[in-house]
């Protein structure tokens, strides 16, 4: 599989970053198998986080066999100093290793939780404790939060190293400066910071729940995810030919092996089949009907 | 609103600002939007079709003309082959999706006129489908449409030109090419694509009464049901200058 720089981490991190939420949906047994499948396919960036459920628990056998071949990523989203030291202290217990390769800042969506992080109290401070004394190697942000929110962030925290947010041919094919990501794309290449892209799968909203309750959704995912194997490899592709360093897996174990399969196969897409497929999204989104032409 | 890739690509080598522009075939203001966006000084968005009008104003002018591009954009209704527009008024001209529901005669007809309202140094960008390649199923669709408007019409609904075509012909208006890119490959005709082209045919049959008409429409419908989306063909885009 092909590897990308993952900023200046000095890892080179798969074009496919394995989203442990995934193991959360399975027994141990077959959390076991799933790890070793993703690794078969030469996948070595995996992402984790205390609030999937227990996956960090079902990711440690397995992610301590293979420790020097998994880089390792989780995240907490606490936003103080003691909130963070407790979290990851937390984490390195579940997973049962010694050290997390990339620590990361987890679901930033407001002004104030930048603010709080960066502060003397915050998060950032444990971060860099915990740096220093050699826990975890490198820090990171992840957001679905305002695109404007992560360049901001991008600004302020000087030891940033890698983000995480979303991209898709929805909202890359959105002129709107709250969809921009393809500038948080562009300012995190400038300073050489590493990329790594969620939601390259979703479809769309779940129906209301008056609809179709929680219970009955045939997948795990916050969204309605893309499932046929041609789809799962179009939106493969156009994450990855976007620029990102890695494309973070779907969070339900039914469609890993496909992002698998498109990951392996991945050779770059051309820019007129980028446009084609942001077009066909745009019109399935359309509020303008019974249009002829493109 | 936001502008399609496909204008946005269209237009992003091309010196919008500043420039009076025609967008020649509003149908639903995409190209407009583009141009407005990209510093038009001013665009004149000619249609033939009321609700196609309707539509633009409503999506690009922020509603009867008014909002925020409201004072930069004028819709107006009328024939392409009558522009009531002056001789050399515009600095640049679009014809986004527009050749292909030009036969032959009208096509003529319209460069001539685009041609006539275009200053000297005037720029142009056409953008269109090559002709669908054999054995796409949306090509019986276009078929079915084709059909119901030489019943009813007496001349087809859709032509597709081929890029060289349309390069050759307009640069026999004077026009000189200046480069061809690829907007869409495949092109993606997708359900709301399939259902208003099989709307257009049923709509179209239904002015030929009688049994061919009769069959013509339900072939459109069941054909809608049958393809459902498809991706196939390729949108271009070709750019020109007028000398001077």
């Amino acid at each position: 599989m092909e590897t990308r720089p993952l900023g200046g981490t000095g890892h080179d991190s798969s074009v496919m970053t394995f989203g442990a939420i995934a193991l959360n949906w399975l027994e141990q047994e077959g959390a076991n198998q799933l790890v070793e499948h993703v690794l078969d396919y030469g996948v070595n960036h995996f992402d984790v986080a205390p609030t999937y459920g227990d996956a960090e628990l079902k990711l440690g056998p397995k992610l301590r066999q293979h420790r020097e071949e998994i880089f390792l990523g989780c995240k907490t989203q606490e936003r103080t100093y003691e909130g963070a030291w407790r979290k990851l202290d937390r984490s390195l217990n579940r997973l049962g290793v010694d050290t997390i390769d990339l620590y990361q800042v987890h679901g930033l969506e407001y002004d104030e939780e930048l603010d709080a992080i960066t502060g003397d109290d915050g998060a950032l401070a444990a971060f860099r404790e915990a740096k220093e004394q050699g826990l975890i190697d490198h820090i990171g942000l992840t957001s679905h939060g305002q695109p404007d929110l992560i360049l901001d962030a991008l600004e302020r925290i000087d030891d940033l190293e890698s983000v995480m947010f979303p991209l898709n041919p929805v909202v890359a094919g959105k002129d709107d400066d709250e969809y921009d990501y393809e500038a948080v794309l562009a300012r995190a290449d400038e300073r050489d910071v590493g990329t790594l892209g969620i939601k390259a799968f979703a479809g769309g909203s779940w129906p209301p729940t008056d609809e179709l309750p929680e219970a009955d959704r045939p997948f795990a995912n916050w969204y309605r995810p893309v499932t046929a194997p041609d789809e799962i490899r179009e939106r493969f592709d156009f994450a990855a030919a976007q620029g990102l360093t890695s494309v973070v897996s779907a969070g339900d174990p039914k469609l890993v092996t496909m992002i698998l399969e498109a990951a392996a196969d991945y050779d770059g897409m051309d820019e007129a089949a980028q446009r084609s497929l942001m077009e066909r999204v745009r019109h399935d989104d359309s509020p303008v009907p019974e249009q002829l032409h493109h | 609103m936001d502008v399609p890739r496909t204008v946005a690509t269209a237009l992003e080598d091309q010196p919008v600002a500043g420039t009076r522009c025609l967008e020649a075939g509003a149908g639903a203001g995409n190209a407009t939007a583009g141009l407005l966006a990209n510093g038009a000084a001013r665009v004149y968005a000619v249609t033939d079709d009321r609700d196609h009008a309707r539509t633009t104003r409503r999506r690009v002018g922020g509603g009867n003309g008014g909002g925020d591009d409201g004072d930069r954009l004028a819709v107006l209704e009328a024939d392409l082959r009558a522009v009531p527009l002056p001789d050399e008024s515009v600095e640049f001209v679009t014809a986004h999706g527009l050749c292909n529901v030009l036969d032959p005669a009208s096509l003529s007809a319209v460069a001539e006129e685009l041609s006539r309202v275009a200053a000297p140094g005037a720029r142009l960008v056409v953008d269109d489908y090559d002709p669908v390649p054999d054995g796409a199923a949306i090509g019986e669709l276009f078929a079915v449409e084709n059909a119901a408007s030489e019943l009813a019409r007496g001349r087809p609904a859709l032509t597709f030109y081929p890029s060289s075509f349309l390069r050759r012909f307009f640069a026999g208006h004077g026009w000189e090419f200046e480069r061809e890119r690829t907007l869409l490959e495949p092109v993606p005709w997708t359900e709301s694509h399939v259902a208003a082209h099989a709307d257009l045919a049923a709509e179209t049959a239904a002015e030929h009464p009688g049994e061919a008409g009769d069959a013509l429409a339900a072939t459109a419908r069941r054909l809608e049901g049958e393809i459902g989306s498809e991706s196939v063909g390729r949108m271009y885009s070709l750019a020109f200058r007028l000398p001077g």
